[in-house]
């Protein structure tokens, strides 16, 4: 019998431009190549092979989507194709470039002063800094307009205090966009800085002992009395709008990411399914092993369409937020869903880091909660399908 | 130096390719550059990033060609021929090679770069076809290359029989590239944002001041008859019993019938 691929079922091909696929490629070639072999290791480890950053930076990953400053400039679909190819690898790499670009030099590039983007954004496009994007607290995580971190006025700049805590890249980062309140009362007065590695009153401990995205340095960002010059508020920045818009941005980068994370538990279950023989058969030609597989690549073909259309929308300027919500949600929970189902039918070798669905399986857990949890994101669509907040 | 690099676009064959009525069926192919000519294109990369000049990517195909040459100017070459005639359809390497030749007449390259054969037939004459077509100096199979000791020279070393070639070569010269020559590079996003304002020209068979029957299935020295699918893959050997028994009784067969200790 003649089989035929998710590539081909999912004919995506056929709706994206030579550039495009020519992206994906490349980044497809590195995964496979350059990263595979060895993420098993790191995730075991807690490591995250950070001689890899310059090269991430090389191949023009890092901020693709913005324009100058040693940016590639390229649109949403080629850059959602990118991070579907590094998620396919590890979420910890995906998160990586997802909180470099989508963030922290997102942050900058859109409220930064052009001092700051000079000197910021062309070493963290090269990867030869790495940036981070620190707004979760301890105590106001879905809510972060309640957040405790204070920045003070004083002479040549800021006095800032408070603990940000389950950031990405923290205990590495060069460049720390954090997000605090500055002097007087109300949401109006959330405002950006920068950050740097050598500050006093800088602290950045790491979070030990995560069962999920282990491959990925997570830590906190503890402020006491740090003093932050002048140049260094981002100007443009001004209420709780700032950090959402940047959150926003990642989100569709990070649908297409989870995409990626599915198609490998997928290919591990296929591959595992038609070579494991149980009663005397591959366990592939069993009808209920058949139906998930089905069921995989459905959910895998309707997510990737939804992150087609919506990135193509972006690009257009006309995609709305609920949109984004709806994509980041939808694509999370059934990537999610297909690697649990995938961790499944490889038994008992499922549960072994020798087979990619169980590191998977465990780093969404983490993509189901940041950025918006499932549940903030079915508040979004659900308010604004009603016109009632239900928050 | 001026680097000609033609570049074939060929089916991926990591997909299962299928055969119906001795020919290949097309539907869902996917088409990606000839691995070996990505080291023939890294070579010449690297040979101008050291001394200057200029690198040109040629393939000669349908529409879809246009994809692997895209991919070669997203790696770094500065200009795209592509030789876009409906009569090419068919050629074997020899017609191949006469478009080339017209390709290389056209310009004026210090050095052509070939992969040692192409992915799809494995057949590796079109390089050789185009040095005799040319008379140019030729080596193929390539495995190093040193910067240019002089001005109009290239050293470059080939696999010989258990041993290394080392070869001096006046330029100009065609040399063919082994895959161990060199790592290709990945396509950048901003080199794939580059390439997009680089020049590519298409041509047709009467610019080149070529006639349909010198090419195609008509100018062709050779007839492919068909394609047969491969056998699938028999059953392997079990072998079962004590651990010395089976050893020996594999060492055995290695020995008489694989015969790898020869
Ligand atoms: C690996 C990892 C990396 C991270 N990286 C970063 C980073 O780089 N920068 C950063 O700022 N943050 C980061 N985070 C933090 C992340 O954004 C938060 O964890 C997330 O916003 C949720 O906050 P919380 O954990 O405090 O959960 P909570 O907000 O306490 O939520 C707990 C539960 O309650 C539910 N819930 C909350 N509010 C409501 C409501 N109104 N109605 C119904 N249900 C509700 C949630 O859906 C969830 O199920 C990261 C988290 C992880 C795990």
């Amino acid at each position: 019998m003649d089989t035929i691929s998710l590539d081909s079922l999912t004919a995506l091909d056929t709706l994206l431009s030579d550039e495009e696929k020519l992206a994906r490629d490349s980044a497809r070639r590195f995964i496979r190549e350059e990263f595979l072999p060895d993420i098993a290791g790191h995730f075991e480890n807690a490591t995250f092979p950070t001689e890899i950053i310059p090269r991430l930076g090389a191949l023009g990953w890092l901020g693709a989507s913005l324009e100058g400053y040693g940016c590639a400039g390229v649109g949403s679909v080629t850059y959602g194709l990118v991070l579907q190819e590094l998620e396919y690898g590890d979420s910890g790499l995906r998160s990586l470039v997802s909180v470099q670009g989508s963030l922290a030099m997102y942050a900058i590039h859109r409220f930064g002063s052009p001092e700051q983007k000079e000197r910021w954004l062309p070493p963290m496009a090269a990867g030869k800094a790495v940036g981070c994007f620190g707004l979760t607290e301890p105590d106001f995580g879905s809510d972060p307009g309640g957040m405790r971190t204070t920045a003070k006025s004083t002479s040549g700049g800021f006095i800032l205090n408070g603990n940000k805590t389950w950031i990405t890249n923290a205990p590495i980062a060069d460049v720390l966009v954090v997000w605090a309140k500055l002097d007087g009362p109300g949401q109006e007065h959330i405002r950006g800085f920068i950050l740097e590695r050598g500050m006093e009153g800088l602290g950045t401990p790491p979070i030990k002992n995560k069962m999920s995205m282990r491959a990925s340095h997570t830590g906190e960002i503890n402020l006491t009395d740090c003093f932050v010059p002048a140049e260094n508020i981002l100007p443009g920045s001004g209420g709780l709008g700032s950090p959402l818009a940047c959150l926003n941005q990642a989100r569709m980068g990070i649908a297409w990411g989870a995409m990626g994370a599915a198609r490998a538990c997928f290919d591990a279950a296929l591959e595992y399914s038609t070579s494991r023989m149980q009663f005397g058969m591959p366990i592939a030609g069993k009808q209920l092993i058949q139906k998930q597989l089905a069921d995989m690549a459905i959910e895998i073909t309707k997510a990737s369409l939804t992150n087609l259309h919506f990135s193509r929308l972006k690009d257009k300027g006309r995609l709305s937020p609920i949109q984004v919500s709806m994509a980041k949600k939808n694509s999370v929970a059934q990537a999610l869903t297909i690697a649990r189902t995938a961790r499944s039918i490889l038994g008992a070798n499922g549960i072994s880091l020798e087979y990619a669905p169980v590191r998977h399986m465990l780093n969404l857990e983490s993509v189901y909660t940041y950025e918006g949890t499932n549940e903030i994101h079915e508040l979004i669509i659900g308010r604004g399908l009603t016109g009632v907040s239900a928050f | 130096m001026n680097i000609l690099v033609p570049v074939k676009s060929v089916v991926d064959v990591e997909l299962n390719i299928r055969v119906k009525d001795s020919h290949i069926v097309e539907d869902g192919l996917n088409y990606i550059l000839s691995k070996w000519d990505e080291n023939a294109l890294e070579a010449a990369l690297q040979l101008k990033e050291a001394g200057g000049g200029e690198v040109t990517a040629v393939t000669v195909g349908p529409a879809r060609s246009g994809e692997a040459l895209r991919k070669a100017m997203a790696m770094g070459a500065d200009k795209g021929i592509h030789i876009n005639d409906p009569a090419t359809e068919g050629s074997d390497s020899w017609g191949y090679a006469r478009v080339l030749e017209a390709v290389a007449r056209k310009g004026s390259y210090d050095l052509i770069i070939t992969g040692r054969q192409s992915q799809d037939t494995d057949m590796g004459s079109t390089g050789a076809f185009l040095a005799a077509l040319l008379d140019l100096p030729l080596v193929v199979n390539v495995i190093h290359m040193e910067r240019q000791s002089e001005a109009g020279r290239l050293e470059v070393h080939r696999k010989g029989d258990g041993d290394t070639e080392v070869i001096e070569l006046a330029l100009p010269a065609l040399i063919t590239a082994n895959d161990s020559l060199n790592e290709p590079r990945l396509a950048s996003l901003k080199g794939i944002m580059a390439a997009k304002k680089k020049p590519l020209e298409t041509l047709t068979l009467a610019d080149l001041s070529l006639d349909a029957s010198q090419v195609g299935a008509q100018g062709a020295a050779i007839e492919i008859m068909g394609f047969e699918a491969p056998p699938g893959r028999a059953a392997g050997k079990k072998f079962e019993g004590e651990p010395e028994e089976v050893t020996a009784q594999v060492v055995g067969l290695l020995a008489s019938e694989a015969k790898i200790f020869t």
